[in-house]
């Protein structure tokens, strides 16, 4: 069948699909132990994406901001970068590392974020000649890009600043793009059960963080600076997400000569056979059967589901690129037809990622994907009629489209703010298509059971 | 004691004047908290920007305007659902947000033409929506887009829509603070007298300065329709934009978030000749005497008596089993500023708890002097708190509950102490009788959750 790649004519954007480059930047820095970023730009521009990152984590992350006000806006801001470093060396005796994150205003002004890192830099050794404090600039104009773009600027602008060539170390590198802290997990757990050690960027398992009886488990990053500067002495990097961390693989490769496996992201039982078959042939390490059980405890989950309930759905698709690619291919293994794909923002070389080519092949229904998208474009649809779906896979941002139209709605991506914990829970492996198998079943279930359509069919199946 | 340095800020000793503790006998004109200043860069303060003063709380609280924001798309995107004020039309409000998406070309180039054709889609894709508010981000009001002129153009173009121009970056100003005020000028300028509201009873009021949020503005408006007063405009829960373009037929400004909305009020007096009645919204006491002072100003006291005895024969019984549980426990609020002063003395007087810690983020002077003379001795008064201050804070004061918002909320979970969301509350409304009754009984759920003392235990302890 036929896959076909639009954009969103209009101009102007309703309901955006991702926040803005800094954004994605700030997720970045708070993957990092030791790590307070600072947000060179207005005050919102931190406060909101701590907002979201709460939002999403139920959890707070530290972040700073530059606090631009308006004589730095009119006669330069650098001096606010430099008072900022200083106030968090100052107060946080444990900071090794503070990204310099810049926005749209500062971008438009042009303050020189290298030249003040140099000052600040001779005035860190003279005052704390005992301290190291690395000051890494991330470039994340708002007006380029996207959330995704940011990100992907952060995992490189850290390797570039930090990556070392010294011993070969046997491990792998994984570069783990914008996922969930289960979905960390099970790729610690993976690696375990193959006996493979890694560098993972960004370790953000401990995102998830206990109340503890001593009251000290606050949430924050696990990748330490030294994983980072490690990642040029690897056997091989994996970056799970071509658009987020897919550069800081090719650069490694390109600096370093350390091979790059860039994307699929393992999502469905395909990809990751491939992602698990990449580890082996990289570490000669063999899979072990624990894994072929797992995958078979997957497709027993889904046999019970593709053909009965599955099978002819039509779903719409929209959060960060790699995510709604992966998630159209496990839709296909499930009998799922993912219908309409929407990828929101303006990366011009999604149209010849291969894996659309792959996708239509795969098809059994007519597929539209639209670039540079907002959430309009799905509602719209819905509400003229052009578009006819039984399932729509997304963050939260979209919920109302659901909610208004009586679709049934399953949370994946970033943020899920309107479900519990599903930051828990991996999307990615066996486990994870197996949960998104059974979660996208039990909310086609609840919503059998609200319209009482054919709900006493949930009885033998 | 004065005003008061704390550890955490050793390094940063410009705070000190921003930290005060009240000790008896002092007067609060020698040590009122520096308010409304710089922020200290790098210091994890808790502001955000003027941006989100004019759009996230003020404009985007109206149930029928277009919120086209002209800049990058995270302006947007981080201002769509984050707020919880309702409204009687579904929440079209709570539902969509509008962006140009500024891209680089635009920055070089001008953003103007793409903002005309934004504003065209926006109307054509909403085609029974006629108003709309722009408002300008950082990098649209560095690179100076008229966008005024585009208004009118597009105004002159489509007929029968209005749209209202908000110059708002987010670095205008220092905090939240300069969004509401700019917001407030410039409609008080523009737009107050472009339409006649229908007059329907002698008694006409705007009810100014709340934004309805999880339906504070209905449970107030079901007293005032009790009393046969007319609310011309609210400003700007559940509102609608002609409404507020009706304003200046009002007899009697009442304000409650005299931060925020403050200044239109005091433009409405000064213009129209309204005059202006601060009231508190919060707590038995309070609404009790704001809607006695509006009975007598329109002469109707038996009205206004007849609601209160209604409403307090109703909730007085629930609001007195939860004071028996509350009484003693020590609360600290850190919100935006106006809350500090409502709350305080309501929460010591109707339900005998103690306030012993205010932070507020964008608070001005006056916020400060009301707070500080309805609070208590003791009690620390923080302008523009940070995060190690907090932390500081609540090891010197160990309060029983928080009201903040839930990030912070999260973090204080970590030591062991609940939150009430404090800006879009757990289970509200909050405003009036019955919202005094939400608020207790989200303290008390909050506080005697059985999850805090399990918290404290640790299972390797010896049996």
């Amino acid at each position: 069948m036929s896959l076909v790649i639009n954009q969103k004519e209009r101009q102007g954007i309703i309901n955006p699909i991702f926040n803005c480059q800094p954004c994605g930047g700030q997720y970045v820095a708070i993957g990092i132990k030791d790590c307070i970023a600072l947000v060179h730009g207005g005050q919102g521009c931190c406060t909101f994406v701590r907002l979201m990152f709460a939002q999403h984590y139920k959890e707070n992350f530290d972040i700073a901001s530059s606090s631009l006000h308006e004589d730095a806006a009119v006669f330069g801001g650098t001096m606010r970068i430099e008072e900022g470093v200083l106030t968090l060396v100052k107060r946080y005796p444990d900071i090794r590392i503070i990204p310099i994150i810049t926005t749209c205003s500062v971008e438009t002004i042009g303050d020189d974020i290298e030249g003040s890192i140099v000052k600040i830099n001779k005035i860190l050794k003279k005052d704390y000649p005992d301290r190291k404090v690395i000051l890494v600039p991330f470039h994340t104009p708002s007006y380029s890009g996207s959330q995704v773009s940011g990100y992907d600027v952060g995992v490189l602008s850290l390797v570039k600043e930090l990556a070392k060539k010294s011993e070969p170390n046997g491990k792998l590198n994984i570069i783990t793009g914008w996922v969930n802290p289960g979905d960390v997990s099970l790729i610690k757990r993976y690696l375990k059960e193959m006996d493979v050690k890694a560098n993972i960027l960004l370790d953000t398992e401990s995102f998830d963080a206990p109340i503890m009886p001593d009251k000290s488990g606050f949430a924050c990053g696990n990748t330490t600076i030294e994983d980072i500067a490690d990642t040029a002495n690897s056997i091989a990097s994996i970056a799970l997400c071509k658009y987020e961390g897919g550069s800081t693989a090719q650069y490694l490769e390109d600096e370093f000569k350390v091979p790059a496996i860039i994307g699929s992201m393992p999502i469905g039982i395909k990809n990751t056979d491939e992602f698990l078959k990449n580890i082996s042939k990289l570490t000669g390490k063999k899979i072990p059967e624990s894994l072929v059980r797992e995958r078979g405890r997957a497709l027993d989950s889904m046999a019970d589901l593709g053909h009965m309930f599955f099978a002819d759905k039509k779903v719409a698709i929209y959060g960060d690129p790699d995510l709604v690619i992966g998630l159209a291919q496990f839709c296909l293994e499930a009998q799922l037809q993912p219908v309409l794909l929407l990828l929101g923002d303006d990366n011009k070389t999604y149209p010849k990622d291969p894996r659309f080519k792959e996708i239509e092949e795969n098809s059994n229904c007519e597929i539209e994907v639209i670039c540079k998208a907002d959430l309009w474009e799905l509602e719209r649809r819905i509400k003229d009629k052009s578009l006819d779906i039984d399932l729509i896979l997304g963050h939260s941002k979209g919920r109302y489209i659901a909610i208004d139209n009586k679709i049934p709605m399953v949370r994946v991506g970033f943020p899920t703010f309107d479900r519990a914990g599903l930051y828990k829970y991996p999307v990615i492996g066996y486990k994870g298509a197996e949960w998104l198998a059974e979660t996208i079943a039990n909310t086609i279930f609840a919503d059998m059971e609200a319209k009482k359509d054919r709900e006493w069919i949930l009885n033998v199946w | 004691m004065p005003l008061k340095l704390l550890k955490c800020d050793q390094t940063i000793p410009e705070r000190e004047k921003h930290c005060y503790v009240k000790a008896p006998g002092e007067s609060i004109n020698d040590f009122l908290p520096s308010s409304d200043i710089s922020t200290i860069p790098g210091s994890l303060s808790e502001r955000g920007c003027a941006f989100c003063g004019a759009k996230l709380v003020i404009g985007g609280a109206l149930k029928d305007t277009i919120q086209l924001i002209h800049g990058p798309i995270g302006c947007a995107y981080n201002t769509w659902h984050t707020k919880r004020y309702t409204s009687d039309n579904d929440n079209f409000q709570l539902k969509y947000v509008w962006s140009t998406d500024m891209k680089e070309q635009h920055v070089i180039f001008g953003g103007e033409k793409k903002l005309k054709q934004s504003i065209l889609e926006a109307f054509r894709e909403f085609p029974k929506i006629k108003r709309m508010m722009i408002y300008t981000t950082c990098s649209t009001a560095l690179i100076g887009d008229d966008i005024q002129a585009v208004a009118r153009d597009v105004e002159a173009e489509l007929g029968e829509v209005d749209i209202f121009c908000v110059e708002c970056p987010g670095f205008a100003g220092v905090s939240q603070s300069k969004g509401h005020h700019v917001f407030n000028m410039a409609w008080m300028k523009e737009k107050v007298g472009e339409i006649e509201p229908v007059i329907t009873s002698p008694y006409t009021i705007n009810f100014i300065g709340d934004y309805n949020i999880q339906g504070d503005t209905l449970v107030l408006e079901k007293y005032f329709d009790k009393m046969g007063i007319q609310v011309i405009a609210h400003f700007s829960g559940n509102g609608t934009y002609d409404e507020l373009r009706g304003m200046h037929r009002a007899k009697l400004n009442v304000v409650n978030c005299a931060r925020s909305a403050g200044y239109i009020s005091s433009e409405l007096k000064k213009k129209y000749d309204i005059p202006r009645l601060d009231i508190d919204t919060y707590g038995f006491n309070y609404v009790a005497e704001g809607l006695r002072k509006l009975g007598t100003f329109f002469g109707i006291e038996d009205k206004a008596e007849k609601v209160i005895a209604e409403q307090v024969e109703k909730y007085k019984p629930k609001l007195e089993w939860y004071r028996e549980k509350l009484k003693g426990k020590k609360v600290c609020i850190w919100t935006g500023g106006p809350r500090l002063w409502h709350w305080t003395k309501t929460l010591e007087d109707e339900l005998g708890m103690e306030v012993v810690a205010m932070s507020s983020k964008f608070g001005h002077q006056e916020d400060f002097e009301k707070a500080i003379s309805r609070g208590r001795e003791g009690t620390i008064y923080i302008d523009d708190g940070n995060e190690l201050e907090f932390f500081e804070i609540l090891d010197e004061v160990k309060p029983d509950v928080i009201f903040t918002g839930p990030r912070v909320g999260e973090l204080v979970k970590k030591l062991q102490i609940p939150y009430i969301n404090g800006h879009g509350y757990h289970n509200g409304p909050y405003m009036g009788f019955e919202g005094a009754v939400n608020m207790a009984k989200d303290m008390y759920n909050a506080i005697y959750s059985p999850l805090w003392k399990l918290s404290k235990e640790d299972i390797r302890e010896a049996l």
